[in-house]
């Protein structure tokens, strides 16, 4: 056996280090084939169960290990742009609605990705595609969606002989009553998310909306925003309580399960923890078809993609992760089956999909889906209309509104504030 | 052989442990060695992050995008936006009314703690808990004190009959809203101020109040003529952390009400995390972290100049 003289093995592994340090990564041999995959914390735990378990096979499968962390989804926004701005962190993250339009520049193109899955299970919903097809490309991919509904009492309204509404003025009718027996409706006023979602539906109910579809200019004054605020003082009156002021993303849910709540506007999450925690309220609570306007029947979703950032560097083995989770027809149905029915498929092909039939009270979700918008609709998403949603405008005028502001001036002062923010 | 070599070897070693030796009792080198690695520590995590924040600050930087430098664009579109001004009254009034009440109530404290009292030790210790305890685990007890469905203070004064039901809508309604935020302020600030003026107290002589009852002078008097002058220098400082704390508070604010109800609890820390963090708007962020800078620093020399005249 030769002898390396000190002289070669200094020359030798100091070229190998230089050679690995213009690489700037590790050489194939080397590479962990690793990656990390941020999520929230869904509402529907089951699945952050099943999601561990699927990762698992993942890594038997592929020889891809995966790390899952989970967070809050309050926490999110700020994981995000610490990620971002240290252009360090997870190589995937699960974003929650217009999330890839804001993160745009940082998030790896992965339209051919989409166009496997849309081969395999059709094409993505209006929604989804609203949500992460950002200009020409789609910079996420599409995961699954939690949409809005109605949430009442069915066993108060047999009780009391209540019609199930079917518009947002029906609402008033049967929350005033809903009120006098002791379970007011429920609808958060708050800087909080679940009040942009209820306030965004009751504008395109009655034909209003923030900003036009040319996502310039601002139309939040005008006469149907008049009406929608006339509706919220008259229901914050006549059929709820005050408590709603003070309300976070989690507290319409708490009413309805803790038995106070007669109607409530909130994804299924509300019926599932019930169930899950053989709450006594469970059993009565059950779902109606969203509901209807002057200018038609709308509904706010919340659609979730997968997104790879581009400092990643694992982006091939990220998107055999989406591939494996997302394509895979059965691993994606076992998915989608174990979030109940809160995370619901966003393929057309999978649209009557067996978690609808795994409880009669899921009945009501299918065959929802055109009339599903994202925040700042018809407006497209961007990242001014992202800065009006999270400024809490929408809700900050509706608590104006409510506690005495008269309503054109509240609504001035919204018109006011969305168009600084469009002025930049 | 082998010896002579060990020898050979000894006689390398030995000047340079004695070169080692000369150079550390050199104090021009000595000095800045040890200075250094908290020199290092500053700079990675003080001023680095201070001036990223000025670089911030004065650009249109959005997250993950390149940004050009605004100047002071952002101070002045900030005072357009009435979030932002309503805010900036918040901050005052929080913060005033908050270190108002602790120093009434942590005074009121220490002088408690002061006198020989059954249990002392234990009692000195227990009076630290809210400060021990993180803020945000102990903030969210609080919540669940003044949220509405299961508020435990709407339920005893409803059920001792001093409030009339539901009660207060605590979190809900702009007064009660920053009432109840200085509230948790004051419970959680309370046993930095008793304890550290409790340290002020033990460190008066005896004797001068010895001296003062002899003359005739009762409780009130000898309060305000010996206890209050020598705490001075004390309270100083702790009126100058607290106010800085104070006014850069996020946790209880972001726990208890997210800056509602209509912004009215927004304090600089959560308006700034709402829109240089969740809306993306880093520079305008930087901006609101940054906007007291400058009282803050007149406050800061103001106080130290006092307390320096206190001292000699």
């Amino acid at each position: 056996m030769d002898c390396v003289s000190r002289r070669q093995f200094l020359t030798t592994s100091t070229a190998a280090l230089a050679g690995l340090a213009v690489l700037d990564r590790a050489p194939a041999l080397g590479q962990a084939r690793e990656i990390t995959y941020l999520c929230w914390n869904n509402f529907s735990p089951g699945s952050d169960k099943k999601l561990a378990e699927i990762g698992q096979r993942f890594t038997k499968d592929t020889g891809i290990k995966i790390r899952i962390d989970h967070i809050a989804h309050a926490q999110q926004a700020a994981k995000f742009a610490s990620e971002v701005q240290s252009q360090a962190g997870h190589d995937l993250v699960e974003m929650r609605m217009h999330f890839p339009w804001l993160y745009e520049g940082q998030l790896v193109d992965v339209s051919d990705l989409v166009a496997e899955l849309e081969k395999k299970h059709g094409a993505v919903m209006s929604s989804a595609k609203e949500a992460a097809f950002v200009k020409t490309v789609w910079r996420a991919a599409p995961q699954y969606h939690a949409l809005f509904l109605p949430n009442y009492r069915e066993d108060l309204f047999k009780k009391a002989g209540l019609k199930v509404p079917d518009t947002w003025e029906d609402v008033y009718t049967v929350g005033k009553e809903l009120k006098k027996m002791g379970h007011p409706v429920g609808i958060p006023i708050s800087q909080n998310y679940d009040t942009i979602s209820t306030g965004s539906v009751v504008l395109w109910c009655y034909g209003a909306m923030e900003v036009d579809k040319d996502g310039k200019t601002v139309r939040i004054n005008s006469p149907e925003t008049a009406q929608v605020v006339e509706w919220y003082k008259k229901v914050f009156r006549d059929c709820m309580e005050p408590e709603v002021l003070s309300w976070n993303d989690a507290s319409n849910n708490q009413t309805m399960q803790a038995g106070k709540s007669g109607w409530i506007h909130n994804p299924v999450s509300t019926y599932i923890v019930a169930k899950r925690k053989k709450l006594v309220t469970a059993d009565g609570i059950n779902h109606s078809r969203s509901l209807t306007g002057p200018a038609g029947r709308h509904e706010v979703d919340v659609p979730r993609s997968i997104g790879i950032w581009k400092f990643s560097k694992n982006v091939e083995p990220a998107k055999e992760w989406i591939r494996y989770l997302l394509g895979k027809r059965e691993v994606y149905n076992e998915y989608i089956i174990s979030g109940e029915a809160f995370n619901l498929p966003v393929f057309a092909n999978l649209q009557d999909h067996p978690v609808l039939k795994t409880d009669p009270k899921y009945a009501t979700l299918k065959g929802e889906g055109v009339h599903y918008h994202i925040y700042g609709w018809p407006a497209p998403p961007s990242d001014r209309v992202q800065l009006i949603t999270n400024s809490f405008i929408l809700p900050n005028m509706l608590a104006k509104a409510v506690t005495g502001t008269p309503t054109k001036e509240a609504i001035a002062w919204a018109e006011g504030e969305m168009k600084k923010i469009m002025a930049g | 052989m082998a010896v002579g070599q060990l020898g050979v070897a000894r006689a390398v070693r030995l000047p340079l442990r004695a070169r080692v030796r000369e150079l550390l009792d050199r104090e021009q080198l000595l000095g800045p060695l040890f200075v250094t690695p908290a020199l290092l520590l500053l700079v990675l995590l003080v001023a680095y992050p201070f001036a990223m924040a000025i670089y911030f600050a004065l650009s249109n930087a959005f997250i993950g995008r390149p940004s050009e430098f605004v100047g002071l664009r952002n101070f002045i579109a900030l005072w357009q936006s009435d979030a932002f001004r309503q805010t900036f009254q918040n901050a005052f009034v929080f913060t005033g009314s908050a270190v108002a009440a602790k120093v009434v109530l942590g005074t009121a404290l220490a002088l408690l703690l002061n006198e020989q009292l059954w249990f002392k030790r234990m009692i000195r210790g227990s009076v630290l808990l809210p400060w021990v305890i993180p803020t945000a685990l102990s903030t969210l007890g609080w919540w669940w004190m003044f949220e509405p469905l299961y508020s435990v203070v709407n339920w005893t004064g409803t059920a001792l009959g001093l409030i009339d039901p539901p009660g207060p809508n605590w979190l809900g309604q702009k007064y009660y809203a920053m009432m109840a935020v200085v509230t948790v302020n004051v419970w959680r600030g309370l046993p930095f101020f008793a304890i550290t003026i409790l340290a002020g107290l033990v460190a008066i002589p005896r004797d001068l109040y010895e001296a003062a009852a002899a003359d005739g002078a009762g409780a009130v008097a000898r309060f305000w003529y010996i206890t209050l002058p020598l705490l001075r220098p004390v309270l100083a400082i702790v009126v100058l952390f607290s106010t800085i704390f104070t006014f850069s508070d996020f946790n209880i604010v972001y726990v208890l009400t997210r800056g509602g109800p209509i912004n009215s609890t927004h304090l600089f820390a959560t308006l700034a995390r709402q829109i240089g963090l969740e809306s993306g708007r880093i520079g305008e962020g930087a901006a609101i972290s940054l906007y007291l800078f400058p009282v803050l620093v007149f406050v800061v020399w103001a106080q130290l100049r006092f307390v320096r005249r206190q001292a000699y």
